[in-house]
């Protein structure tokens, strides 16, 4: 019961589509409607949250989480099984007629079905990764069972007849484990875990239907899955426990049997320090989400933008010299009450969208068991702060890139058992995906224990690519960075090459747009981590007000280093212009912060004005501007679509009297300043 | 859909009410239904690095919105704002969705009831006039009132930053 080495799989193409969809709506499936009308309500009654949800996991995740379909059919396996005559294609492939009646009458209770079934799909998912590690616990079969009995029941009152039918077949498999008459081991949870990507591909492509788009051939995919749980079903009742239905306890005495021990497990979903019985009690916590609601996220943003003017017009009444003219204790009091109040509302109203990290680590976790099992590389995987909160965006934002990161360390980082051992290292991988506060950012590693990046051979593919002059020799670290150049990536030979970079600059651009940051840390031999810094939300922001021009804008307080007028003999020329500013030892590039914008050029004497250092990515300038106003916490709001291409600005903060102030982006900045340069050079 | 008004002048599509404003002498409208708000000239925060017509953004009760001068979009000479300036905020289908934007007008004059005889299709102007954000003109009480297609007066995929940052 160790690393199932998974035989060579085929991909079977998905083969005969449509056509013979089409010729038969099955004689079950034109049953159907009869008992529509009066379940229908019932779904009604599921389906009770208003506001149209959005999807919470759609396209981009569900091509991620099953990028590989070669979980596909084992051939040897249905050889012997010749399938039943009663399985066709055409039973998993139901004409929309004839099974979208339902929901395309009522477009908002189809995508309620879609969101909701893709969400009890994700605990599941969960509670499967659970059970894969402790398959001897039965409380997580019921908790598997349920969310999946409620997504078969919603599937057939809404008449989705070929989601009914696959769901089915995989709760028979889930009630036999429940009953105890089955046993559970990792193939059961692996084609349990199918069958949810299975059913996922199958709902999601329900919502591109509804939408009119063509729909994707996933019969197949359905048949082949339906088969293996028979097929598993048929070998277990027949070989395996004999006593027909025995109790639950019988079966908790014979799983050790079944999973000798810890370290023979497969995959192991561990947490540092947390022992079994802790975990049992961080189940409360899990269940807490169950009495959440579902809101539509543009409410919240009203909520915060509401709030956010309600503070203003407090702030405005609180400094109003009429009313600083009146001198009452009471007056005074009931004014501090009130600040406290709309500060109290604004932080709660920040709050209520921010989500753990879990929901991110959890896709993670299925990612590195997938690939640790395909690529018969045993693997621990180690998480640690998934209750780490940061705002819902940036959870659904920072899975793909996290996702990619975690497939680049299994696929490109992690050596196979053999070249482990041979190194001296334990054979078993472990990689680790860690979440913790620092500041007002939230860091997130994704670390590896395999091979690292080879500095040498990143060197030689970045030269023949032209990224860097054949001549140049960058230190260590600016070799690891080129991995996530754009142009590094492309080829097809890279992975073999450098061992990593596949599309990690697409990384490394989601993770900038968060805000955020990504490096690497690497040693050979030892092992990579990956470091994602991000805010801990998109919504507030810790900014320093400096007055440019006549405008008043925001830098971010992270990016500041200091602030200070230069003595005359700190400021150096260039052409007659000051351009370089000595700051103790070193000298920065000195430019003039609204001409860099482009926000009228004025020529500002420094040592007049304020010099602000701003650090960003290792490099730091010096900014002048005409005033430091003040330290603020502010509250960001995107500027729309139609500002998308102006450079050095991330947003507009709506400052104290209610006016807006730009928010900066010092990444930007940095880069125009260079390209600026280089321009000129 | 792209070939300016010819081809795609439904007269019936554009009966209903107007909210007419003057810009100069001449009076443009926009649909009533398309119109939020109206407001007064309000401080209006600069964004670098675009065009001369983007005046900047304003805080609307919470929400940010882009602030567009039609007097220097259309090419008029810029003119000082008065008391009765306004900013109508109204809603425009751009190609990622619907978006709240303020347009400043010299003054806001009135609501007409636009009928279809009062329709006419947009005249060609020859090259010198750009003609593809006017839907029609309406030719009401012996006044020629210009009636805007909002959708358009951005450009189709509403950027309207300017492709790169101005030499610094």
């Amino acid at each position: 019961m160790t690393t199932r080495k998974t035989p060579a799989k085929t991909r079977k193409p998905a083969a005969k589509p449509k056509a013979a969809a089409k010729a038969k709506p099955t004689p079950k499936a034109s049953a159907k409607p009869k008992a529509k009308a009066p379940i229908r309500k019932k779904a009604r009654v599921n389906a009770k949250p208003e506001a149209p949800v959005v999807p919470v996991f759609d396209e981009p995740l569900a091509s991620i989480v099953m990028p590989e379909p070669d979980l596909a059919p084992e051939p040897e396996v249905a050889a012997p099984f010749a399938p039943g005559p009663e399985l066709a294609i055409s039973d998993f492939v139901v004409d929309d007629d004839t099974e979208l009646a339902v929901v395309q009458s009522d477009a908002e209770l189809g995508n309620l079905f879609i969101a909701e079934a893709l969400d009890h799909f994700g605990t599941i998912e969960a509670k499967l990764l659970e059970l894969d590690e402790r398959p001897e616990d039965t409380s997580l079969l019921n908790d598997i069972f349920r969310p999946f009995h409620t997504v078969k029941g919603n599937a057939s009152a809404l008449g989705i007849v070929s989601v009914e039918r696959v769901a089915h077949k995989v709760e028979n498999l889930l009630d036999l484990a429940r009953s105890g008459r089955i046993q559970v081991g990792a193939e059961e949870v692996d084609l349990v875990l199918r069958g949810v990507d299975v059913l996922t591909l199958m709902i999601n492509d329900v919502g591109h239907r509804l939408a009119g788009q063509p729909r994707k051939a996933t019969g197949a995919e359905a048949v082949s899955l339906v088969q293996q749980v028979e097929l598993l079903i048929a070998a277990q009742l027949e070989g395996g426990v004999s006593a027909p239905a025995p109790a639950p306890e019988p079966i908790e005495k014979d799983m050790p049997a079944v999973t000798p021990a810890g370290e023979d497990m497969p995959f192991e979903h561990d947490r540092r320090g947390a022992t079994p019985s802790r975990r049992r009690d961080d189940m409360p916590a899990l269940g807490g989400i169950a009495t959440a609601i579902k809101v539509d996220t543009r409410k919240l943003d009203n909520i915060v933008d509401v709030v956010g003017e309600l503070i203003v017009v407090q702030s405005l009444i609180a400094q109003d010299p009429a009313l600083s003219a009146l001198v009452d204790g009471r007056l005074a009091r009931n004014m501090a009450q009130l600040r406290r109040l709309t500060a109290d509302l604004q932080r709660n109203s920040m709050a209520l969208r921010m989500v753990p990290i879990r929901q991110a680590f959890q896709k993670v976790a299925r990612v590195v068991r997938d690939l640790s099992r395909k690529a018969g590389k045993p693997i621990d995987l180690v998480i640690t702060g998934e209750d780490t909160e940061l705002d819902r965006k940036m959870v659904e934002e920072i899975t793909d890139p996290l996702m990619h990161m975690a497939r680049n360390s299994v696929d490109h980082g992690i050596e196979p058992p053999d070249v482990r051992e041979a190194n001296g290292k334990p054979a078993r991988a472990t990689v680790s995906l860690s979440a913790y506060y620092q500041g007002s950012h939230v860091i997130i590693e994704v670390k590896d224990d395999g091979a690292g990046l080879n500095t040498q051979r990143i060197l030689e593919s970045a030269r023949r690519k032209g990224l860097i002059a054949p001549d140049a020799t960058p230190a260590p670290e600016d070799v690891h960075r080129l991995i996530f150049e754009p142009g590094f990536s492309t080829a097809a030979k890279v992975t073999e090459v450098s061992g990593r970079g596949v599309g990690m600059d697409v990384v490394r651009r989601n993770i900038e747009s968060l805000r955020g940051r990504v490096d690497i840390r690497t040693e050979q031999g030892q092992g990579s981590t990956f470091l994602v810094r991000l805010p801990l939300t998109l919504a507030v922001l810790d900014g320093l007000l400096v007055r440019v021009g006549s405008e008043r804008c925001v830098l971010p307080a992270a990016a500041v280093r200091e602030s200070l007028r230069p003595k005359p003999e700190h400021v150096h020329f260039v052409q007659g212009q000051p351009r370089m500013i000595q700051v103790r030892e070193s000298v920065l590039p000195l430019v003039s912060l609204g001409s860099v914008l482009g926000m009228g050029a004025t020529a500002l004497d420094p040592t007049a004005a304020t010099v602000v250092v701003v650090e960003e990515g290792g490099s730091r300038i010096g900014l002048v501007v005409e005033e430091l106003l003040h330290k603020q916490e502010v509250v960001v709001k995107s500027l729309g679509d139609s500002f998308a291409s102006v450079r050095g600005v991330a947003g507009g903060a709506i400052l104290g009297d209610g006016r807006i102030g730009l928010i900066l982006d010092p990444h930007g900045i940095v880069t125009m300043v260079r390209e600026g340069s280089r321009r000129a050079a | 859909m792209s070939t300016g008004t010819a081809g795609r002048f439904q007269r019936e599509e554009l009966v209903g009410k107007y909210l007419t404003f003057a810009l100069g002498n001449e009076e443009y409208s926009v649909p009533v239904l398309k119109v939020r708000e109206i407001i007064k000239i309000m401080d209006i925060t600069a964004v670098p690095q675009v065009p001369e017509y983007v005046k900047g953004v304003v805080n609307l009760r919470g929400k940010v919105i882009p602030v567009v001068d039609l007097r220097l979009k259309f090419g008029f000479p810029a003119a000082d704002y008065t008391e009765r300036t306004c900013i109508i905020v109204v809603e425009v289908a751009l190609s990622t969705g619907a978006r709240m934007m303020g347009i400043i007008v010299d003054h806001v004059s009135e609501v007409l009831n636009v009928t279809a005889e009062e329709i006419e299709q947009t005249p060609q102007f020859g090259d010198e006039i750009q003609t593809d954000y006017m839907k029609g003109i309406a030719k009401v009480r012996g006044q020629v009132k210009i009636l805007l297609d909002l959708d358009r007066v951005l450009g189709v995929d509403g950027t309207i930053a300017m492709p790169q940052p101005s030499a610094a």
